[in-house]
């Protein structure tokens, strides 16, 4: 049946007979490997694609405000084109290098607008190549942080967690951080967890960004006056330096110390309620211009400041409150940062409103996207590794050139496959999906090596029901791994799903489109 | 010329060996069972040993107990590290990082039960500079509680797939004992892997339980394909099936074996879950060569002979 043919002659022949002999099953494997190729790779091909990825613009910046956003294309500098990082480093520093302290204008083109960035400063972000696929790694590949979020001493019900993770997303929203994911997820026990992931850089203090429970009270005596969050709060006043902002900065032996001042706008029922206590105070003896008690601002139940009330403010229906407090730090330069930062955040949970149970980080994953390439790079030679060896034993087996190559590009069909379905999909390849694809690999070698020995055995029967014999096999071998991987996706609070899911995805691709594929090739090759 | 006169006399030889071999197997392969019960019999005893020594059934990292997991991007002596550290940052275990090919170091792994936060300072006071989240290192923290929740379930999550495995079985064979063959062996496969582990002193972690549950599903796939083979076709006498389900099925357990093996020269020590996945899988492997071939082909034949009778 096969005889010795040279190289050119054999894909000749390899070419004419796949040509003439393309069964439905053959192409729908053809057209699916074609649809995977173009959902990973991009059309046109994002490789070909020429400029910069902005991969984080840092929060509160001035390259934020001006509307860089992670995830933009830089395609062009001042009207010089970009091809890749290297190029825009050194292009970037050449320009603000000898600025000093003048601004100057530069323009950033992008693939969705043009931003005019004006400063003395290069811009706050980082960037990097573009990459060659389309695919998404998942944070313990190419670096990020998850934390995953449950209540101290207490356990959450689902519609407890779908409030928290609203809040939490606000809040984060707020804080100026963008690539997030904020989610809920339960596990086998029925426990109720919040998911946080930030992609990219970790910010610094995320445990108190995600944990800190934000409850903002502001007392006269002990009586509520108002708190943060809708109810009692109309509006804060920020990024207008007439009502809020940093007020004076002064030095002390331990270093220097600012203060931070800006207006809150309270709602009618809480303007109401501060009119009402404040009615039954009498005036500071000792301290006439001012009422005998003053106004504690309390965040966490810590005492963050305390405020005197005017005498004219007694019985007032007042809707404008000045809140205030101070932070200090080693130089002017530290304090005055620090005293912004805290009042972003006394701001940003004003608005946000607290949380109405304390949290605890029962996870907290925060990492380094520096290995990530080599780890991709190890990963992708452990396979390719995996597949030569297979290729020898298959092709040791069986001495047939042709049917081992069938065997060995249908499995690799099967990995395009997966990948395909995971960009459609927009799910994250993380470590265990990786571990589902190789596991996919393997039950798709194994059954394809079932198929090619059904295929030579049973001399009376017709090679269509030795095929179907090979499927009943085949058959039950599918349902038993996915009967056996559907526990996992709910255990472990669903870090584990990413295994699962792809085995499932893989294994089932397997069953309906490359298994059938594979057997309609073999009967091509073997007729 | 001579290669021609060869072929058939090889061809002879081969015959007989087979038949000699089915001599052998037919008269022998109710005492090769012996040989996978003496082995239970003695991974029993050592489990019941290790059980009451230790109060639990395998060795558990961090992943499993809670703690924290420390990459820092640099080179740093592990073996001076740990030793420096031990008294410091409890159950304390380290590895090295090196690139595939220069085998230079560029990262430490360290793995503590030790919470985050104060892990952070000894080994930033050890070191003497800051280690900065997600840029010069890597925090991994899980609380101990969640811990404990997560392999609870993840036994409950291998438990559940063994069950579900065993009901798809009976459903496709519908009938006792080839069905309890396949599941002894599966049972065999994972129960063997585990006290082999322990002999070995390596600790389980959520990665092999993965590989647990990947192998149930490589185990299962050859012990369909020999049941499948034995009980659902005529043709050929019942050694020649068992011998035509094992030319297939050994091929795939070694395809998969030496697969396994090669990914795991590479990946060794460089990414802790996958090298946990592959050791799983290979030790588990190697014993579903046994309980496949010797133990579910024993019952099998076993079964047929006697249902033929």
């Amino acid at each position: 049946m096969f005889q010795y043919l040279n190289g050119m002659q054999l894909k000749k022949e390899i070419k004419m007979k796949i040509k003439l002999n393309f069964t439905w099953k053959i192409w729908i494997l053809i057209i699916t490997l074609i649809l995977s190729l173009i959902s990973v790779f991009g059309v046109p091909p994002v490789a070909l694609q020429k400029g910069v990825l902005i991969t984080s613009v840092e929060s509160n910046s001035k390259a934020f405000e001006t509307g860089f956003r992670e995830g933009m294309i830089i395609t062009s500098v001042d009207d010089q084109p970009i091809n890749n990082a290297d190029e825009f480093s050194k292009l970037i520093l050449n320009k603000f290098l000898q600025t000093g302290n003048e601004s100057i204008p530069v323009v950033f083109d992008t693939t969705l607008t043009e931003i005019v960035y004006f400063s003395n400063k290069s811009p706050e972000i980082t960037i990097s190549d573009i990459p060659a696929t389309n695919l998404k790694f998942g944070l313990d590949l190419v670096g990020g942080s998850r934390a995953l979020v449950q209540a101290e001493n207490k356990k959450l019900s689902s519609e407890e967690v779908k409030d928290l993770v609203d809040t939490t997303q606000n809040r984060l929203n707020e804080f100026g951080l963008t690539d997030l994911k904020v989610r809920q997820v339960s596990d086998l026990e029925g426990n109720q967890f919040m998911l946080v992931e930030i992609a990219g850089a970790t910010p610094e203090d995320l445990e108190s960004m995600i944990a800190q429970q934000g409850k903002f009270e502001a007392k006269i005596g002990d009586e509520i006056v108002f708190i943060g969050g809708k109810r009692d709060i109309a509006s804060v006043c920020r990024n207008d330096a007439t009502c809020a902002g940093i007020r004076n900065c002064e030095h002390t032996s331990s270093g220097d110390i600012c203060k931070f001042e800006f207006t809150v706008y309270l709602s009618e029922e809480a303007a109401k309620r501060h009119a009402e206590i404040t009615e039954k105070l009498d005036v500071n003896s000792s301290n006439p211009q001012y009422l005998e008690k003053p106004l504690d601002l309390y965040l966490d139940d810590n005492l963050v400041d305390t405020l005197l009330i005017s005498e004219g403010l007694k019985g007032r229906v007042t809707t404008r409150v000045a809140v205030s407090g101070s932070a200090e730090g080693e130089t002017r330069e530290d304090a005055y940062k620090t005293t912004e930062e805290k009042m972003h955040k006394l701001q940003t949970l004003l608005i946000t409103g607290s949380l109405p149970f304390k949290l605890e980080i029962v996870k907290l994953d925060t990492i380094s996207p520096a290995l990530g390439g080599e780890f991709l790079r190890v990963i992708i030679i452990a396979m390719l590794t995996a597949i030569g060896v297979v290729a020898v034993i298959v092709f040791g087996r069986y001495r047939k050139i042709k049917s081992s190559l069938a065997l060995l590009l249908t499995s690799l069909s099967e990995v395009i496959i997966i990948l395909g379905i995971a960009t459609v999909i927009k799910w994250n390849l993380d470590l265990p999906s990786i571990a589902g694809i190789l596991i996919v690999v393997g039950t798709g070698v194994d059954q394809q090596i079932i198929i090619l020995d059904e295929s030579r055995r049973g001399e009376f029967l017709s090679l269509k029901q030795r095929m179907k014999r090979a499927f009943t096999i085949i058959i039950g071998a599918y349902f038993t791994s996915v009967v056996a991987m559907l526990p996992l996706l709910w255990a472990g609070a669903g870090l584990l799903k990413g295994f699962a899911f792809t085995t499932i995805i893989g294994i089932t691709t397997g069953v309906l489109i490359t298994r059938p594929a594979f057997a309609d090739i073999i009967r091509k090759i073997e007729e | 010329m001579t290669e021609q006169k060869e072929k058939p006399s090889k061809l002879k030889e081969k015959k007989r060996f087979k038949a000699q071999i089915a001599r052998f197997h037919d008269k022998y392969y109710k005492n090769l069972l012996l040989i996978p019960a003496i082995i239970l019999l003695f991974f029993f005893i050592y489990m019941g040993i290790f059980y009451s020594n230790t109060g639990g059934f395998i060795y558990r990292d961090i992943s499993l107990t809670g703690g924290t997991t420390i990459t820092i991007n640099e080179k740093i002596d592990t073996d001076k590290l740990k030793q420096d550290l031990s008294d410091k940052l409890e159950d304390i275990n380290t590895r090295r990082i090196s690139d595939l090919i220069t085998r230079e170091q560029i990262a430490v792994i360290i793995e503590t039960k030790t919470d985050r936060e104060t892990s952070k300072e000894i080994l930033e006071d050890y070191l003497g500079y800051e280690l900065i989240d997600g840029k010069n290192a890597s925090f991994e923290f899980t609380g101990s509680a969640l811990s404990e929740g997560f392999f609870k379930q993840l036994l409950i999550a291998v438990i559940l797939a063994f069950i579900f495995m065993a009901l798809v079985v009976f459903i496709i064979f519908r009938s006792f004992v080839p069905s309890a063959a396949i599941i002894i062996s599966a049972f065999a496969d994972i129960f063997m892997t585990l006290t082999f582990l322990n002999i070995l002193g390596i600790q389980m972690s959520t990665a092999g339980i993965i590989a647990l549950l990947m192998l149930i599903g490589y185990s299962v796939d050859t012990d369909i394909l020999l049941t499948n083979r034995v009980l659902k076709r005529k043709e050929g006498s019942l050694n020649s099936r068992i011998y035509s389900a094992f030319s297939t099925g050994i091929t795939m357990t070694l395809t998969s074996l030496l697969a396994v093996t090669a990914a795991l020269l590479i990946v060794n020590s460089f990414s802790a879950i996958l090298t946990k996945i592959f050791t799983v899988l290979l030790i588990g492997l190697g014993f579903d060569l046994l309980n496949t071939w010797i133990t579910n082909v024993s019952i099998l034949k076993w079964y047929a002979i006697k249902k033929r009778n």
